[in-house]
């Protein structure tokens, strides 16, 4: 292989390279001192602050190295270091001049920038329709040219009517301390490295080939998503499971590691035996720890169960009745829908698009509604009872007295309507799934089904039902798992105060969570809680996952 | 044997519609009331038995008297008439006559006059009391009765004719009506809650998350597709992993996460931690790569860079899974609830979306239905809007959400 030819420029701008990288591995190195005698600062972000300075201080040094010698290795690290600067002193800038606070000031002037916005996608209807005239390109040319001006108009009208102008003059004032110059002036030497080195001469001078050139813009094009996946979704995780172990109270800030106290507390239960059915609580449990939570008879003798956490168990029972009520409550008339709609006859899709609405409504505007539904007074549910009931005492002579419930201040029948509500909006979606399943089994075996005298029945039970089997196993434990993430119905249905009345029997487990997270603001018990709910949600999903593996659904 | 098979697929068929018929008018039912209560008036929204169709008074104006007045079925003879209310509260007793008490008459107290005089009224034993008689004009006679009850009730006059009059009790007696729509509510509840606000912040957020999201998923999905590098299938599989994670676990640290960087109770708390998403990236991935290698390498090879590639191949090739990650992410950020209500603060109205409104409001608004069900229906209406156009990508983003794995 011939060694490349490297003209003055190049060569120049690889001499750059190197002293920055030096430069830069003195600056992250040497700043770490000065770090440690700063006042003020979280020792967890003094930590994580050195560590992110050493790494980059080590890495560039690699970096000088690697390029001095004329290995691509170098370009790599050197870029995913310059790279991560410029994006750092970038963002940084941009939070700096306050452009994500400035959303808000958007948000102010965007209503007028609305009609605006009608135009472009009017815009973007000219272009599409000449798509029409496929035969005539000069046509279909014309149609999108008009088009794209149409659209480009009143997309800087758009820009106009926000206020785009004195918006980014206000940023520009921003500039009157040190911060915005230092991570501007970052941000240009940074990106300045990443063209020296992306360059495709810097590139041929380091020896770079395709498999390199793939890699790297198979890291640029990840990059925004993974880095704001770590930022805002790994990282919350793993901080989640830290402050688990802390008593974390966000108005007080206090922040002790407590082991697994909280877990300990959540899940601590006692059972005492009773000598009478009616003796006291008090008697019998250590009441400055445990709460009566149930008294059972097991074996002629009674038992009483005491709990630490009296709450938590009685969300986690209340979560479970509801999965218990509302997943079949969904699940099984989605299937009978789906398998009536699975059928040759006319107007099925029409049927199917109106089952899938209640999907794509808000659960809260839902909950508003069936809140005046199910109205003790003057609701449609009590209405169409008393009705029904009436209709029955005439007919059969019978004298069934209106049974009056009053729905959501019951605590018989709150969380009863709170499955009710969930199921109706369920069972749409559920049925799109089952029909997208049932599509799939294959025709042929119907026919023979036909041929050798099946009934209607006797196909559903005997085929479909078999056949569909992965398909309602991914049904059942997506509705188990969004069962068990039951929170809005629960908070807007019955809203009451606290939350999850009357008496607690509406309360979920992510409701407990809620409250205790952020209305007692104890975060550290609340994310154990959110743990304890993630091992259960997790089970039910590896189930499935494991299941998936081994079946046939793909 | 034929026409019988026939006959019974026929009446299976008839089932079958009628069932799903009755699955969709209950699926229907809450929105027809929805918007049929959003144009209700207020007393309309009380009145049992309940009804569909908004309705309101009928008024009318009556020579000798000031304004509007209400109208009210009231019976004249055997007759039942519309009458006007001009006069409330006045004091009526319920008068009986002896001979036959099972017939009451409800007369106002001024037209009634003692019998025999103030001075010297007559009685009579009546249910084994001795009761004062008073004279009772009905029908233009005079007849003496007894007085069982007191009440208060309205003066109703034919509005032809106003002299002719009659008294009854106000509350039991049956409005005139007329079926009505009262499209103020909507800006009723608007002014009230803020939501023209609610609503513009709700379509920014939504739009940003959507196009950030889209944006981020299409890089993301086309490295994990189509370009090798070292880490790539673990990536992948984390991803992956984390796909069924509940946002439950996260709500603590990321709210913590919003303290530190400084926006609780800022909008963008509400767009950039939901733009970076697996399930975007892994959907995008899926489908790219179905797409063949063959055009991908011709272009390469004709000096095109992968930015290019991807705008000008992959792109326009992939438009349904765009738009099915679209749709999908637009529910999602139009309705969500729990993190708005976690990180926006509820007194600080500008930032409200449209979800946290509603949900002040359903406390704010208890008593009124009508206004409560038009915030409901500015929030319904437009994903419903935008599912009867694009039902198709609805329908494929349910589906592919059962494709993972």
């Amino acid at each position: 292989m011939a060694k490349p030819e490297i003209d003055n420029r190049t060569h120049f701008l690889l001499r750059l390279a190197f002293v920055w990288h030096i430069a830069l591995t003195i600056g992250l190195l040497g700043g770490i001192v000065p770090l440690w005698q700063a006042g003020k600062m979280a020792v967890w972000l003094r930590l994580l602050l050195t560590i992110v300075m050493l790494t980059g201080g080590l890495a560039s040094t690699l970096a000088a190295i690697f390029i001095r010698r004329g290995e691509h290795r170098g370009r790599v690290i050197s870029l995913v270091i310059n790279y991560l600067g410029f994006l750092f002193c970038f963002l940084g800038t941009l939070h700096v001049l306050g452009v994500f606070l400035g959303i808000d000031a958007l948000a102010e002037t965007f209503p007028r920038g609305i009609p605006y916005l009608g135009g472009i996608f009017a815009g973007y209807l000219v272009s599409a329709f000449g798509d029409r005239y496929e035969n005539f390109p000069k046509r279909q040319q014309a149609f999108r040219r008009a088009g794209k001006i149409i659209m480009g108009i009143f997309g800087l009208l758009f820009l106009l009517a926000i206020r785009t102008l004195p918006g980014l003059l206000a940023l520009i004032k921003r500039y009157n301390s040190l911060p915005p110059y230092l991570l501007t002036a970052g941000a240009i030497l940074f990106g300045v490295m990443v063209w020296v080195l992306w360059r495709k001469d810097s590139a041929n001078a380091l020896k770079a080939n395709n498999a390199h050139e793939e890699m790297l813009n198979g890291l640029l094009f990840l990059s925004p998503n993974l880095l704001g996946f770590l930022l805002f979704f790994a990282a919350p995780l793993l901080l989640s499971f830290y402050f688990s172990f802390t008593n974390y109270d966000a108005t007080t800030k206090v922040s002790d590691w407590v082991g697994l106290k909280n877990y300990i507390s959540l899940l601590n239960l006692t059972i005492a035996p009773l000598s009478s059915p009616a003796q006291p609580a008090t008697e019998v449990l250590n009441t400055k720890i445990y709460d009566e939570l149930t008294r059972i008879t097991l074996f002629g003798r009674g038992f009483i169960i005491g709990a630490q956490d009296k709450l938590f168990w009685i969300a986690l029972r209340n979560t479970v009745v509801f999965c218990l009520l509302a997943v079949p409550l969904s699940v099984i008339p989605a299937l009978l829908l789906a398998n009536l709609l699975n059928s040759k006859l006319p107007g099925m899709k029409f049927f199917r698009a109106i089952y899938f609405l209640p999907s794509v409504a808000a659960v809260v505007g839902v909950a508003l509604i069936w809140q005046w539904l199910y109205n003790a007074a003057v609701g449609y549910i009590n209405y169409s009872i008393v009705s029904v009931i009436n209709f029955i005492n005439n007919i059969f002579g019978f004298a069934i007295a209106d049974p009056q419930i009053r729905w959501l201040s019951d605590t018989r029948t709150a969380l009863l309507a709170v499955v009710i509500m969930s199921a109706w909006q369920w069972i749409g979606f559920d049925t799109v799934l089952f029909l997208a399943g049932m599509q799939n089994i294959s025709k042929e075996i119907y026919e023979a089904a036909t041929v050798d005298g099946a009934s209607k029945w006797a196909q559903f039970t005997k085929i479909t039902i078999p056949l569909l089997a992965p398909t309602t196993f991914f049904v059942v434990t997506t509705a188990i798992i969004n069962a068990l993430q039951l929170f809005e119905q629960v908070y807007v249905l019955i809203n009451t105060e606290p939350p999850g009345g009357p008496a607690n029997s509406t309360i979920s487990l992510v409701l407990y969570l809620y409250v205790k997270g952020f209305q007692r603001f104890q975060q550290g018990y609340a994310s154990a809680v959110a743990w304890v709910l993630f091992v259960v949600i997790f089970s039910v999903t590896l189930l499935q996952y494991r299941r998936q593996r081994g079946g046939t659904y793909a | 044997m034929r026409s019988k098979y026939r006959f019974l697929t026929l009446l299976g068929n008839l089932a079958t519609y009628a069932i799903l018929i009755g699955f969709a008018y209950i699926m229907l039912f809450p929105f027809i009331f929805m918007f049929s209560t959003s144009f209700k008036y207020q007393k309309d929204t009380f009145r049992y038995p309940p009804r569909l169709l908004p309705r309101e008074q009928v008024t009318t104006v009556v020579a000798g008297y000031e304004g509007e007045k209400p109208l009210y079925y009231v019976s004249v003879g055997d007759e039942k008439k519309p009458y006007a209310l001009v006069e409330t509260n006045i004091k009526a007793g319920v008068y009986a006559d002896p001979n036959r008490p099972e017939i009451t008459y409800t007369v106002p107290i001024s037209k009634v006059q003692p019998s025999g005089g103030a001075e010297n009224q007559k009685s009579i034993i009546f249910n084994g009391k001795e009761e004062a008689l008073w004279d009772v004009p009905i029908d233009g006679k005079t007849i003496p009765m007894v007085l069982t009850n007191q009440t208060a009730v309205g003066r109703f006059v034919d509005p032809e004719e106003p002299s002719r009059e009659a008294f009854q009790n106000v509350r039991l007696s049956e409005p005139v009506e007329k079926l009505t729509i009262r499209p103020q509510n909507y800006k009723e509840v608007t002014e009230l809650q803020g939501l023209d606000r609610s609503l513009s912040n709700t379509a920014l957020v939504t739009i940003l998350v959507m196009v950030g999201q889209l944006v981020t998923s299409v890089l993301g999905g086309y490295a994990l597709a189509r370009l090798r590098f070292p880490g790539r299938e673990q990536i992948f599989l984390i991803y992956l992993g984390t796909i069924m994670i509940p946002f439950v676990v996260l709500v603590t640290p990321l709210y913590q996460l919003m303290v530190f960087i400084g926006w609780v109770d800022k909008l963008a708390s509400l767009i950039i931690p939901w733009i970076f998403t697996a399930y975007g990236t892994f959907l995008m991935r899926q489908f790219f790569i179905t797409i063949p290698k063959e055009i991908e390498e011709a272009a390469l090879i004709d000096g095109a860079s992968r930015l290019q590639i991807l705008w000008t191949i992959f792109i326009p090739a992939s438009v349904p899974a765009l738009a099915t990650l679209a749709t999908f992410t637009f529910l999602y950020a139009w309705n969500s609830f729990f993190w708005p209500l976690v990180i926006i603060n509820t007194g600080n109205r500008a930032n409200h979306v449209l979800t946290l409104a509603l949900s002040i409001l359903r406390g704010r608004a208890a008593d009124n239905a009508n206004l409560v069900m038009a915030g409901a229906a500015i929030a319904i209406l437009p994903p419903m809007i935008i599912y009867i156009l694009a039902q198709r990508f609805f329908v494929e983003s349910a589906t592919s959400s059962g494709v993972k794995g």
